[in-house]
């Protein structure tokens, strides 16, 4: 044993070889994440401070940038819950057509995000199959707000389950089969044994589906109607202030939407961290 | 799964990286081009054109213009022309060409967008000084309503009716949204709209009331009325030629001519700078002739659009009803004037959705 460790190192103490894999990785992350990212940054400042505020304060930027993220939100909520829900019930329990079932989760990543816009208008548009059943009733789901709801639900459905489905196969299913044994049901060993040990990665995918809803464009443009400070999302605020040669008033929002991902992204690295920590300690 | 975090927030970006990749990758091939070969030499290889263009006049151009100057141009030079077409967004169209597609003929919704490509230095002749002022083909703003006229929708005043759902697509992507407002703006202030007559705050009041009934602005004209297809909205406010063409292919829908509306007009304008890139100046030169002569001014006829040939304009003048007050952009100033005092930061339309606010 001792013997073979020096050997394991050895390739760490070879700095081109080392030098020149981590170079080529991290002049790629540059050449595709940070310089596009420093640029767009650049140009919301470029006017200074002021003017970067100005374009922001403007009653519009201010509501499509309320919307987006009280959608997003909402969606994150509803996923913790019922995407965990899903993931439980996939991991758990066994019934037919499971198999398709588990495949089917990940259709909405494969899916062009404006299909599933079109496809929306078509099932719940006035004059859709769903869509017409509501409209008599007086409720209006596309080109209003709920239609952004599900939109974004359908586009961010894989993300909680995808995050708390291998933990649940992974964990260990001794607690369970305890908590049975001394008459637990199904119920109160979902809440106390089972929710403790996922509900770290049901957050992640939570935070992820957040993240990924700030951003959301393709769907959002075709159900929402897009109506300044009624239905305006900040993706289809930014692109109307390109087509309108407004690249500052863009490039403002644009940083925003940046900032809230960033920040979450390192909300959620910390938080994994600690986590591995606590496992790891 | 930390990839897919930035995924959503870069989409919001995209718009500049294509921007920024589009400029640096035209600034590459600017320098890479050779010199022009625009001698007979060429004459006998097929020659191609690239034509950028926007939505409406698609099938006008794909079906039946395009394939007519083949066959002129054949016969004059013999030699074969290619098309390579592009239609999209008026303005999305000219920052493209002006980002570097290489676009050959430029064939757009308005005369800003025309300007623009002027403004970045590509196009060098004075494009204005062409036949009819550099317009190929022109259009008015209507109203079009379901079968039968069922909302009873007869002028402008109509369309503040409470609970009505009126459909234009939005200003800031669509060329076809700019004239639906500046029709709008101008019956207002002639006094065709139910408003006090040359009043700018009751045009804007008017204005207001009617995008109070907007629920849906889509990116283009086509997009607009598309939705209206499929069932949604009382009245879609668009181009004529473009519920005729929705006729053509089966949609029913009728249309009303309001008593006073602006007269659209369509520019086209070869691109100098690339032209002489790819050295096809002799062919661009006779496409842009051959659209203002007696032929392809019958074809746009005969796909909706108006003429600007007298002569062909007085043979179909009797298919396309009369409007009482027809005007053209010059009423409210010229486009650079109306992109001032309409659409500018403090424009009468910009401050229409922040006053009408997020509760209606």
């Amino acid at each position: 044993m001792s013997a073979a460790r020096p050997r394991r190192a050895e390739p760490l103490r070879r700095p081109w070889g080392l030098w020149g894999l981590r170079g080529a990785v991290l002049t790629y992350l540059a050449l595709m994440i940070a310089v596009p990212l420093l640029a767009v940054i650049e140009r919301g400042f470029s006017a200074g401070l002021r003017a970067f505020w100005r374009e922001l304060a403007n009653p519009i930027a201010f509501d499509a940038l309320k919307l987006t993220v009280a959608a997003a939100a909402i969606t994150a909520a509803v996923n913790l819950v019922l995407g965990t829900l899903t993931a439980y019930v996939l991991a758990r329990y066994r019934f037919p057509g499971r198999g398709v079932f588990d495949s089917l989760v990940d259709m909405p990543f494969a899916i062009p995000t404006l299909v599933t816009g079109v496809m929306l208008v078509v099932l719940y548009g006035p004059s859709g199959a769903l869509g017409s059943w509501f409209h008599a009733k007086g409720i209006s789901i596309i080109f209003a707000r709920p239609g952004i709801v599900l939109a974004l639900l359908f586009v961010t459905y894989p993300f909680v389950i995808r995050s708390v489905q291998p933990v649940l196969l992974e964990a260990e299913r001794y607690e369970e089969e305890a908590a049975f044994t001394l008459g637990a049901n199904r119920w109160t060993n979902f809440r106390r044994i089972v929710l403790p040990a996922i509900l770290p990665a049901a957050g992640s995918g939570a935070l992820l589906s957040f993240a990924r809803a700030l951003g959301e464009f393709g769907s959002i443009v075709v159900v929402a109607g897009n109506i300044p400070r009624r239905t305006l999302t900040s993706p289809v605020y930014v692109f109307g202030e390109v087509e309108a040669h407004n690249e500052r008033g863009a490039s403002a929002m644009s940083v925003v939407l940046l900032a809230l991902s960033f920040g979450l992204l390192l909300l959620l690295d910390w938080r994994q961290r600690r986590r591995a920590e606590v496992l790891g300690g | 799964m930390l990839g897919s975090v930035s995924r959503g927030a870069s989409r919001s970006a995209a718009g500049f990286l294509s921007l920024v990749l589009v400029a640096w990758a035209s600034g590459g091939c600017r320098r890479e081009t050779p010199a022009a070969n625009e001698s007979g030499l060429s004459a006998k290889k097929p020659v191609t054109l690239i034509l950028g263009g926007y939505t409406t006049p698609r099938e006008v151009y794909g079906k039946a213009i395009l394939p007519a100057f083949q066959k002129e141009w054949q016969g004059t030079s013999g030699q074969r022309v290619q098309f390579r077409e592009s239609y999209q967004g008026s303005s999305a169209q000219a920052r493209a060409i002006v980002g570097g597609f290489e676009a050959d003929v430029a064939v757009l919704s308005l005369e800003g967008d025309i300007d623009k490509i002027a403004q970045a230095g590509l196009i060098t002749h004075d494009w204005k000084a062409a036949p009819h002022g550099g317009m190929v083909s022109t259009s008015i703003v209507v109203l079009a309503v379901r079968p039968g006229n069922p909302k009873k929708i007869l002028d402008w005043p109509d369309l503040t009716r409470p609970g009505l759902n009126v459909l234009t697509p939005d200003p800031k992507t669509s060329g076809g949204a700019q004239w639906n407002i500046n029709a709008m703006y101008g019956a207002a202030l002639k006094g065709f709209a139910g408003v006090r007559k040359d009043d700018r705050a009751a045009a804007k009041d008017f204005l207001k009331r009617v995008f109070r009934n907007v629920s849906i602005m889509d990116k283009g004209a086509r997009e607009s009325i598309t939705t209206f297809e499929k069932g949604v909205g009382d009245v879609a406010i668009t181009y004529e030629n473009e519920i005729l063409i929705g006729r053509q292919a089966g949609q029913k829908y009728d249309y009303v001519v309001p008593r006073s509306t602006i007269l659209i007009e369509n520019p086209v304008a070869l691109v100098d700078r690339y032209v002489d890139q790819h050295g096809v100046r002799a062919a661009a030169e006779a496409f842009v002739t051959f659209l203002h002569g007696p032929q392809a001014q019958s074809l746009y006829a005969r796909y909706g659009l108006r003429p600007v040939e007298e002569s062909v304009a007085k043979e179909n003048a009797s298919k396309l009803p009369a409007v009482q007050d027809l005007w053209k952009i010059d009423y409210l100033g010229g486009w650079k004037k109306v992109s001032q005092d309409l659409y500018g930061p403090e424009g009468a339309f910009t401050q229409v959705f922040s006053e009408l606010g997020s509760k209606r």
